[in-house]
């Protein structure tokens, strides 16, 4: 029971510290871009906005495009509650593993998908289809990343895996580990659409990818949708940090390692946030049929990942 | 009577009953009515035949010598594995056969339906006694019925040319399958001239390896060309959409899970697995129809072509199962690959419930639209609210979204080849991570597919006057999808249990498997084979339904206040349908991506004025994806038998005398030949 | 399961050289691929050393020394040269697409890993991880060289060749001597300066670096 609360208490604060994260990047980028920037709590303030709106609904839109951000923002609070963000308790772990997060992610991309289409505006269709490429793509490249992590720690499972790389530190160090680590990262630049596949600051160009999808969206709605993929470059980011780098997370539920856990988890994330603002200073978009040569570059890294934990065998 | 024999005495009879009747039907509407009762009982009959199989775990066992006693009598054996496919013979035919009564309505008066009744209650009849053949006659005979009798059904609408061309290769297909099964079963055949599958199987401990393994490629060929594995898969593309929906249906949802039920009948069954080649023969071809397949289905602008292809694919996972299991049962791991077994027979009923869902939904589109291009469709969503809804469910479970039935096999499958990992030899089981790249590959190009089946079809605006007319059809046909649609959900919640009893049906393939016990964990776990990896689509589903459903509330309770207004259009009047993404659009980046694989034919006229060739009067534009791989394995073929067909007119003097010459010559070779080989 | 410091290391150096030889295949301009050239030789520099201070064979400093000084500095200093005279050429069409190269690549890395298994299980030599990815590093340049067009790319993909015959020696006979080695790199300077000369005579003659070109010389 109380391993229960334990990961509604995780999910959230997991929920609470989303928005901040974006806003914490975009304050970053400003700075080194040199701009003032607004606040790192600019985000909370525009989702208290949008919640306090009404909402406009296309005419061509139907029940799809009003059930999308439930969808969307209900799998992802879901997947925030299934990944080790502070906690991570031996034994299984709520309701799956790694195989059925990335699944349970694809069911919010898939109706995000549909409600760009659902309006029957250009940029809605242009946008749902590149999604959809992007997403096929990465795929094999988190399948991969998965196997790589699983050939090391036995299991898919999140728990399992985390152990594992606490109990052998030398081998997060290994070639396997890391390049795992940067074939996921690069497939956490592209599922939540930063730089250089998509670009997150812009709806007025022809190669922006997650906004052209919710560009009909407005009010309650749109809140639910920025809140939903904030929360889902934490979860990638909270993955990234905790899967290859898991010191300091909690492993049983005393105070003192709660906090310590809540500590180490801001730090990780500060500093991914912290990488992500400045590679995002630093590239530009790339045009989007590079994205895929980008994509089978991490599919190839995530390849030799898996190879390498076969070398020791 | 044991209540299995009564079943297939009541399958019999049912199918015997509706060919018979609706033949016989005073009128085409009794004709329709008449098929459905017979088809129905049929069904009926091999539900419990095949469930009191399934639940006594006794097979039933009928022998009819003196029925064609010179093949060796009909002979009947109804075990767990030939019970499943038997189940999901019935499970499809039932609402399909309620699903014809209106469907063919409008068939009345332009084609017979006295015809189709018979045609369509013998399909049904062929394949239910497929898996209960327990002699190599009955078999091929049951297949035979299977055969000829769909080739009808895929021509009932043969005033299209589009219809006779995808008849013709259906017919050579089948009959190339039919023709490769000959020769492996007289390869099996003990020399004594007994041909029931009983001596088959303890003849073939006593085969040695090679032919063995010559029998083994015979199956795959010949179930493979049934199952649609690339590149055998021609037929497949063509032959689906041209057949009524509730055929197609049947035909995706079930026939071609027969060729599965065949290799596994032969190569598990018979040959009892082998050397590990024969298992990455089947991972290799089970990677390359799982990702050609759902390749093609992209590219596609035909619905029912669009989801025949993905029939393609998901043939391809169920082959990548089995594949695993395969290997895995050559290094000895036996309950790992019984784990392969059953992902593959799980992928088996899902597939047939999501597809056959998918097909009848589309029946109802074709009936309004008029058509099966996606281009001409769009906004069917307002008109027929229910049937997008169900076509939407099977599209999710076709992409294997959680909590619905396709994630639970897929993820099956997933844990299954990972578990190719522990394989001993370190240069065979890297292929296994190989294999999931193919599938994750696989799955999230199949998602995309349907998000564009879908979102093509029934959402935003219609394209054409018949989309925006529109409505929803007949209650019936609606009330069995809904049923199909349940089964998606069902069968993906109860996954677990239903896995448990496919686990054990895989272990009743091998004489030692009985004592393998499944991974699972308790009811509501899906387990991996090591037993860390769990996954529970239950949970999943209560999880989502708390996760979606609490902020609906909430905002429902704070009170959400909304209008209608246009689509913003960039400061344009007007928001038109052409101005939406349309299919070949929504493809268009994966594509390129894919072009290599694609090839695609591109072709730009532009129409210049004669004075400057800066004012343009026309451009015309036409690109098409014409699949090479049935270029490449088809045309040297079809060259190579127009070139042996015109060496063969030259025996055709007209002359009735070199005829008899031909057939005294034929009979003295063939008395010289079996003097020779006695 | 935990490998020793050595070959861990080794791993990791062997891995890196592989990865820059994948950026050749991943991106189109030709200063990138210097670039890469550059670091694929430093690591194979600290592949030696590491070597040498394992094994205890102080030869192998100066085989790392000179790979530094030549490969590491030198000639990446003159491709340097070489590319600002001809310019910024890219590969922008290679034979074969980027996204299907890298596919390919996977496939050759695989494809070594299950050919360089028997050897792997024969020795016992702490540097064997390194085995499959030198071979891995010897496919994926050939396939540079088979694949792309510029003149300057074969180079570098002939000098990477190179660098995956010295890694390959590197770790599988745990330690080169000092001889072979020279040896082995006169001739890749020798192949080097000549391929220099021809470069030069296709730009001069063509006024671009295309080996496509040459095939007009058939007539």
């Amino acid at each position: 029971m109380i391993r229960y609360v334990a990961v509604l208490l995780q999910t959230l604060v997991a929920m609470a510290l989303a928005p901040g994260l974006v806003g914490f990047i975009r304050w970053l980028k400003a700075r080194l871009q040199g701009r003032r920037g607004a606040a790192p709590w600019q985000p909370y303030f525009e989702l208290r906005k949008l919640f306090g709106k009404e909402a406009v609904i296309s005419h061509t839109a139907s029940w799809i495009f009003t059930a999308t951000p439930f969808v969307l923002f209900g799998t992802s609070v879901l997947v925030a509650s299934v990944v080790p963000l502070i906690i991570a308790p031996a034994g299984r772990f709520l309701i799956g593993d790694l195989f059925a997060t990335v699944y349970l992610l694809l069911l919010g991309t898939f109706f995000l998908a549909l409600a760009g289409l659902d309006t029957g505006s250009p940029f809605g269709g242009m946008g749902a289809s590149r999604e959809m490429t992007v997403v096929a793509l990465t795929e094999p490249t988190v399948a991969l990343s998965i196997v790589a992590l699983a050939l090391n720690a036995g299991s898919t499972s999140f728990s399992q895996i985390v152990s594992h790389t606490l109990a052998q530190p030398s081998a997060a160090l290994g070639p396997g580990h890391l390049l795992a680590f940067a074939a996921l990262f690069i497939v956490t630049l592209a599922e939540t659409g930063r730089l250089p596949v998509d670009n997150p600051s812009t709806h007025l160009e022809l190669t922006m990818i997650h906004e052209a999808m919710i560009l009909e969206y407005s009010g309650p709605y749109l809140a639910l949708i920025e809140w939903g993929a904030a929360l889902k470059l934490l979860v990638f980011l909270a993955l990234a940090a905790n899967l290859f780098m898991p010191w300091g997370i909690a492993l049983w539920l005393s105070p003192a390692a709660i906090a310590i856990g809540l500590l180490s988890f801001v730090a990780k994330l500060g500093v991914l946030a912290v990488a992500i603002a400045v590679l995002e200073t630093r590239v530009a978009k790339l045009r989007l049929f590079r994205v895929p040569e980008l994509l089978s570059a991490s599919f190839v890294l995530a390849l030799l990942a898996v190879m390498s934990t076969f070398l020791v065998r | 009577m044991p209540s299995g024999n009564l079943g297939l005495v009541v399958m019999v009879l049912g199918y015997g009953a509706g060919a018979g009747l609706s033949l016989l039907a005073p009128s085409d509407r009794a004709a329709r009515v008449l098929t459905a009762i017979g088809a129905a009982i049929g069904c009926i009959g091999g539900l419990i035949a095949a469930s009191s199989v399934l639940v006594t775990r006794v097979p039933v066992d009928a022998t009819f010598g003196s029925l064609v006693s010179a093949a060796g009598g009909v002979a009947i054996h109804l075990d767990p594995l030939g019970a499943f496919f038997l189940l999901l013979v019935a499970l499809v035919g039932l609402p399909a056969a309620v699903y014809g009564v209106t469907y063919t309505s409008e068939y009345e008066g332009r084609h017979s339906l006295r015809l189709f009744g018979l045609m369509f209650n013998g399909f049904l009849l062929g394949m239910s006694l497929v898996p209960c053949a327990a002699n190599i006659f009955t078999f091929l005979f049951a297949w035979e019925l299977m055969a000829i009798t769909s080739y009808f059904l895929v021509m009932t609408e043969s005033q299209y040319a589009e219809t006779r061309y995808a008849g013709l290769w259906y017919a050579v297909m089948t009959h190339f399958g039919f023709l490769v099964l000959l020769p492996m079963f007289l390869i099996m055949a003990p020399g004594s001239g007994a041909t029931a599958f009983a001596d088959l199987r303890t003849h073939a401990a006593l085969m040695s390896g090679s032919a063995k393994s010559v029998v083994f490629l015979l199956a795959m060929v010949a179930f493979g060309s049934k199952a649609g594995l690339v590149p055998l898969h021609v037929w497949l593309p063509r032959a689906h959409p041209a057949a009524p929906s509730h055929v197609s249906a049947l035909m995706s949802g079930v026939m071609i899970k027969l060729g599965v039920y065949g290799v596994l009948r032969v190569v598990v069954d018979f040959l009892g697995a082998g050397p590990a080649w024969w298992g990455g023969l089947v991972l290799a071809a089970g990677s390359i129809s799982a990702l050609s397949g759902v390749l093609y289905a992209l590219t596609e602008n035909d619905l029912k072509r669009l989801l025949a292809y993905s029939s393609v694919e998901n043939v391809g996972v169920i082959f990548l199962g089995i594949g695993a299991g395969l290997v895995l049962q050559s290094y000895g791991l036996h309950t790992l690959a019984l784990v392969g077994f059953g992902a593959a027979l799980l992928h088996t009923l899902n597939h047939a419930f999501f597809k056959a869902l998918l097909f009848l939904a589309t029946g109802n589109v074709l009936h309004e639209a008029h058509t099966r291009n996606m281009e001409r469709m769009g906004g069917l969503i307002k008109g027929m609210p229910q049937t997008a809804a169900l076509f939407l469910i099977g599209s999710a479970a076709a992409a294997a979204l959680p909590p619905l039935n396709g994630f639970a096999s897929e993820w099956m499958v997933f844990q299954a080849l990972l578990s190719g990992v522990q394989i001993p030899q370190p240069d065979v089981a890297i292929g296994a991570p190989l294999a999931i790249g193919v599938l994750a590959l696989t799955s999230g190009l199949a998602a995309a597919c349907f998000v564009k089946a879908f979102g093509i079809s029934f959402l935003a605006m219609p394209r054409s006057e018949e989309a925006a007319r529109a409505r929803e059809s007949h209650w019936s046909s609606r009330a069995v999808m809904g049923v199909l649609a349940a089964g998606c959900v069902g069968l993906g919640l109860a996954a677990p249990r239903i896995f448990d009893g496919l686990f054990r049906i895989a272990g009743s393939l091998f004489a030692a498997g009985s004592s393998a016990s499944p991974p699972a964990v308790g009811r509501l776990w899906l387990a991996a084979p090591n037993g860390v990896a769990q996954v529970s689509p239950l949970l999943i589903a209560v999880a989502a339904a708390l996760a979606i459903g609490v902020p609906v509330a909430l905002l429902r309770w704070r009170g959400l206040q909304w209008r209608r207004a246009d689509t913003w259009g960039c400061g344009r009047i007007q928001q038109t349908a052409r101005m939406e993404y349309t299919s070949s659009a929504f493809a268009e980046p994966l594509r390129r991506v894919f072009s290599e694989l694609y090839r695609p034919t591109e072709d730009l006229t532009i129409n210049v004025h004669p004075d400057s060739r800066y004012f343009i009067r026309s451009i015309t534009y036409t690109s098409a994806v014409v699949p090479w791989i049935e270029r490449a394995f088809y045309d040297p073929v079809a060259r190579g038998m127009r070139a042996c067909a015109t060496q063969v007119r030259r025996l055709q003097g007209g002359s009735v005398h070199l005829y008899l010459l031909y057939l005294s010559g034929a009979l003295m070779a063939a008395l010289v030949a079996a003097w020779w080989f006695r | 399961m935990i490998a020793d410091p050595l070959s861990q290391l080794v791993m990791l150096g062997s891995s890196g050289m592989l990865l820059t030889a994948l950026i050749v295949l991943w991106r189109k301009g030709i200063p990138a691929y210097v670039t890469a050239y550059r670091w694929q030789s430093w690591l194979l520099a600290a592949i030696t050393a590491t070597v040498g201070y394992y094994g205890h064979d102080p030869q192998l400093y100066w085989v790392a020394a000179v790979l530094l000084a030549l490969k590491g500095i030198a000639i990446p200093a003159l491709l340097a040269t070489m590319q600002r005279r001809f310019g910024a050429e890219r590969e922008a069409t290679p034979y074969v697409n980027t996204e299907t190269s890298l596919a390919i690549a996977g496939a050759l890395v695989l494809f070594a890993y299950v050919i360089a298994r028997p050897w792997m299980t024969i020795t016992t030599l702490p540097t064997r991880q390194g085995l499959p990815l030198a071979l891995a590093l010897l496919f994926v340049s050939l396939l540079i060289v088979v694949s792309r067009k510029k003149a300057m790319t074969q180079v570098i993909g002939f000098l990477m060749l190179e660098n995956a015959i010295a890694l390959l020696a590197a770790v599988g006979t745990y330690g080169v001597p000092l001889l072979v080695e020279f040896g082995v790199f006169l001739d890749a300077l020798m192949g080097f300066l000549v391929m220099q000369i021809f470069v030069y005579h296709i730009h001069e003659t063509f006024d671009t670096i295309d080996v496509e070109e040459l095939t007009r010389l058939r007539h």
